[in-house]
């Protein structure tokens, strides 16, 4: 056995080398095309450098209210994500054994039906004469008007929670299952009730779950404009900006500032969260 | 050693010859094979039958048709302009203005494209010169016959009624590339104001404010109509033919008496694109063609030959009749009014 | 009492994700020529018209191919930096890790338009491979998180008995760690084809008759007609994705997919 390590690693690297081809194929073709985009922001029209698209966003209340209801938005999702997510993803790997194939596909088929089709599906459902208005107010008479739902910020954020919370269900899923059980049945069995051994056990054991499902969530919200541009609700937020720069006003000067503003918040917001991953982690 | 390196470079040499002739090999195939663009569906299937298809039989050369969008196109052109990827892109008339003014495409002459002297001069002018108009339609007020008995007939009578709350009404969303002028510009002048004074428009917004849906693209806006979220709204009226066409009969449309705005589809030719794309243009605006093209889509055509069946005839709203954008004016301060947009109406 | 009230949220929540599927899926049933709910009629035609409309079936076979390639490739190069990052102790590696999550930060239109212009400039064009190259750098992500999250909760002490058992660090990888991070690989690639097959806004700036994938097929059809033809490829790519998950789940068993058994 040694001897055959010795033969197949005779070039034997350091860890980090496992890092490099990750780490040289995002700087090719990410860092490399971000950077080459970025110059238009700070180009000025006739080719001089200049930092007023920056000034012109960062000072303005405007703009700091839309950065602001961006990351505020994306917080709420992830935390309303995380509190529908964690007791499903729980029920999944306890309860229904683990995360069978049926299971999967049910929390995938959001992901699986275009947004067009999916944003036409609520439209069906909450329309003023739609499915929902129908039965409240025809055929069941509980109510005098139909309900306003379409176009509302609370179906703008339930329709996120919907394409996100796969995500987090997933990710939590995935952790849970690598809990090894007997941790929780010697708890029980040295006598702890069920309540106090998930919340000392099975919690935080799977603090790294509700991590990870909660920095995707966190970053797909916030880079995501297409749920929003179509089923409206009212937020103005960074990536739907950036959109309408790429499709009405073809100011890519302008796409790429905002884009740049948002990836540096971004990033922010990852490292803290990574941070305190680590620390509440194992 | 040095006869190593030297192999290697003789090596490294061949094989970049090697793909260069490759490559060369490959622009030559191109050269006989042009790259022509459409939407999707019917759309598609109708420039081939129309346009491809007699520009393959009398050229002896292929077309291969990308389906896509004309922002997507714009770019791709723009990445490449010395070898676009495109020989001819359809375009939205702002963007063939911005292409235009940004010096990307090549001018239109009737020496180049024999058909060019049946085309209205003025749908030429709007290109600058760089580009025409092949089909167009009309911007105004459709509505669902069921809810509307009694339809507003101009956009002042739209405004008031919606504002009183007699229905709810659907208008097209600043993401939609063309609202600044279906919208804004459209309105605006119909209320008095002009491509400098657009208050009447963010007024009349202000007035409708409660009973009011914005549509993020086309079929958002029938969704709305179908389902019963909305009673009316503006919308073009050859998608409403085709919605009528494909069942859904209680549907209606009406130019409003100011005038809809024009909304047309343009088409130009890349600088250093094949020379053989001005055979297809002369394909595309061929009368006999645009003809077969206008009896499927439901759309006016541009070539003042053109003869339309009956069914189509009382459908066609003539541009005479249509408010004709003044779209370099308007691409020269839209942004302002975008940026109007996103902080009084917000969505 | 607890479990009964956690099974009925759990109910709730699976008809909270799958109420408007069910609508999608009805439509692409419907007799009409349009969109609407409720039906007129039931017909396959819907299906039908995409076997007929050439360009679906097309993109349909450049998405699939696309998105399993970009998931493998990220896989091959997320896999490794996970392991590598998980029991590195020091604070850069949080820096690091924050390097290689930040795709998911910059939208992807941006990440489209930018690569479009650089991928030109550098000669790759528009073509299939930078759809591939594109495509990872947004998976790419997905997996190096999950396979993080997993792998951290692998007591090390597993793999460092293996290493003085004399195992090398290949044979200690597929001996001891693969196994142990498969869920964790499993999620992050159902992540990864799920993000490159639905996406749109890459994939949009790099389209061509020969390069077009399914979303921006789609984008382009309904820029002129919304017939249901949309919810029946809907519906398909659900049969499909069921086809796949029940015969991987024949393949592979339940218990493969779980680390405690």
């Amino acid at each position: 056995m040694a001897r055959a390590n010795a033969s197949r690693f005779r070039f034997n690297p350091p860890g980090w080398f496992l890092l490099l081809p990750a780490v040289l194929f995002l700087i090719a073709f990410f860092v490399l095309p971000l950077v080459d985009d970025g110059l238009r922001s700070i180009r000025a029209d006739d080719g001089s450098l200049t930092l007023a698209r920056y000034v012109a966003i960062l000072s303005d209340r405007f703009y700091l209210g839309v950065i602001v209801e961006t990351v505020a938005l994306s917080s709420a999702v992830t935390v309303i994500c995380v509190l529908i997510g964690y007791p499903v993803a729980y029920h999944l790997v306890r309860r229904a054994g683990c995360w069978s194939a049926l299971i999967v596909f049910l929390l995938i088929a959001p992901l699986l039906t275009s947004i067009i089709m999916r944003t036409f599906g609520w439209q069906v459902l909450f329309a003023r004469r739609g499915l929902i208005n129908t039965l409240l107010v025809q055929d069941l008479g509980l109510l005098e008007q139909p309900l306003r739902i379409l176009n509302t910020p609370g179906l703008a954020i339930a329709a996120l929670v919907h394409v996100l919370v796969p995500f987090m269900v997933l990710s939590i899923a995935a952790v849970l299952q690598g809990i090894d059980q007997r941790l929780e049945e010697g708890a029980q069995v040295l006598g702890a009730s069920r309540w106090r051994t998930f919340v000392e056990i099975t919690l935080p054991l799977s603090l790294d779950g509700i991590g990870t499902g909660a920095i995707l969530v966190f970053m797909i919200a916030n880079g995501s404009f297409v749920t929003l541009a179509l089923l409206g609700g009212g937020f103005q937020t960074l990536p739907l900006f950036i959109f309408q720069q790429f499709n009405t006003t073809r100011d890519f000067g302008m796409a790429s500032t905002m884009s740049t503003v948002l990836l540096v918040i971004a990033m922010a917001c990852l490292y803290l969260q990574l941070r305190l991953v680590r620390r509440q982690g194992i | 050693m040095t006869m190593l390196t030297r192999r290697r470079l003789l090596q490294t040499g061949a094989g970049a010859g090697l793909m260069l002739a490759g490559a060369s090999r490959m622009a030559m195939g191109q050269a006989r094979t042009l790259n022509v663009t459409a939407y999707g569906g019917v759309w598609e299937t109708t420039i081939r039958s129309c346009f491809v298809a007699p520009f393959e039989a009398k050229t002896g050369a292929k077309a291969t048709v990308s389906l896509g969008s004309p922002a997507q196109w714009l770019a791709q052109v723009e990445a490449s302009p010395a070898k676009p990827p495109l020989d001819v892109l359809i375009m939205t008339p702002d963007l063939a203005i911005t292409a235009a003014q940004a010096d990307r495409m090549q001018d239109f002459t009737v020496e180049k494209i024999p058909n060019l002297a049946k085309i209205p001069r003025q749908f030429t002018d709007a290109c600058l010169g760089k580009g025409t108009y092949f089909d167009y339609g009309v911007a105004g007020i459709t509505y669902n016959k069921k809810t509307v008995p009694n339809p507003p007939k101009s956009f002042a009578e739209f405004v008031d009624r919606v504002a009183a709350g007699d229905f709810v009404a659907s208008v097209p969303s600043i993401t939609y590339a063309v609202t600044p002028i279906m919208l804004i510009w459209a309105m605006a002048q119909a209320l008095g104001g002009s491509v400098e004074n657009v208050d009447p428009f963010f007024d009349a917004m202000k007035k409708m404010k409660k009973n009011l849906l914005f549509w993020s693209g086309p079929n958002d806006f029938f969704n709305h109509l179908a389902s019963g979220e909305a009673d009316l709204g503006i919308y073009f009226d050859g998608r409403t033919w085709n919605h009528y066409d494909e069942g859904a009969t209680w549907i209606d449309f009406v130019n409003p008496k100011e005038g809809g705005a024009l909304a047309a589809v343009a088409i130009q030719i890349p600088k250093n694109a094949d020379p053989l794309a001005f055979a297809y243009l002369n394909e595309v605006l061929d009368a006999q063609n645009q003809t077969r093209f206008a009896e499927v889509m439901n759309y006016a055509v541009t070539n003042e030959d053109v003869v339309y069946s009956a069914k189509l005839k009382p459908r066609i709203t003539p541009w005479q009749q249509a408010a004709f954008p003044p779209y370099e004016k308007i691409a020269a301060v839209r942004n302002g009014w975008v940026d109007r947009w996103n902080r009084e109406i917000g969505r | 009492m607890g479990g009964f009230l956690l099974s009925l949220f759990v109910v709730a929540f699976f008809a909270f994700m799958l109420a408007p599927i069910v609508v999608v899926v009805v439509i692409s049933f419907t007799s009409a020529g349009y969109a609407a709910f409720p039906i007129p009629g039931w017909s396959l035609r819907w299906f039908y018209r995409i076997w007929e409309y050439p360009p679906f079936v097309d993109a349909m076979i450049t998405s699939v191919q696309v998105a399993v390639l970009a998931t493998v490739l990220s896989c091959v190069l997320a896999i490794p930096a996970a392991l590598y990052l998980t029991r590195a102790r020091s604070g850069w590696a949080d820096g690091v890790t924050t390097f290689l999550l930040s795709p998911l930060s910059v939208p992807m239109i941006v990440i489209g338009f930018s690569s479009l212009f650089f991928l030109t400039w550098i000669g790759i064009g528009i073509s299939f491979t930078a759809l591939v190259i594109t495509h990872t750098v947004a998976c790419l992500p997905y997996v190096l998180r999950t396979v993080t999250a997993v792998h951290r909760a692998v007591p090390p002490a597993y793999e460092e008995a293996a290493a003085i058992l004399g195992a090398g660090r290949w044979a200690t990888f597929r001996e001891v760690t693969l196994p142990l991070i498969r869920p964790g690989i499993a999620a992050g690639a159902l992540f990864s084809f799920l993000t490159s097959f639905d996406n749109l806004p890459i994939s949009f700036f790099f389209g061509s008759a020969q390069t077009n994938t399914l979303p921006v097929v789609m984008l382009s059809y309904i820029e002129n007609q919304f017939d249901p033809s949309i919810a029946a490829l809907s519906t398909l790519q659900l049969l499909l994705a069921v086809i796949c998950l029940l015969a991987a789940d024949r393949i592979y068993g339940i218990e493969k997919m779980t680390v405690a058994a």
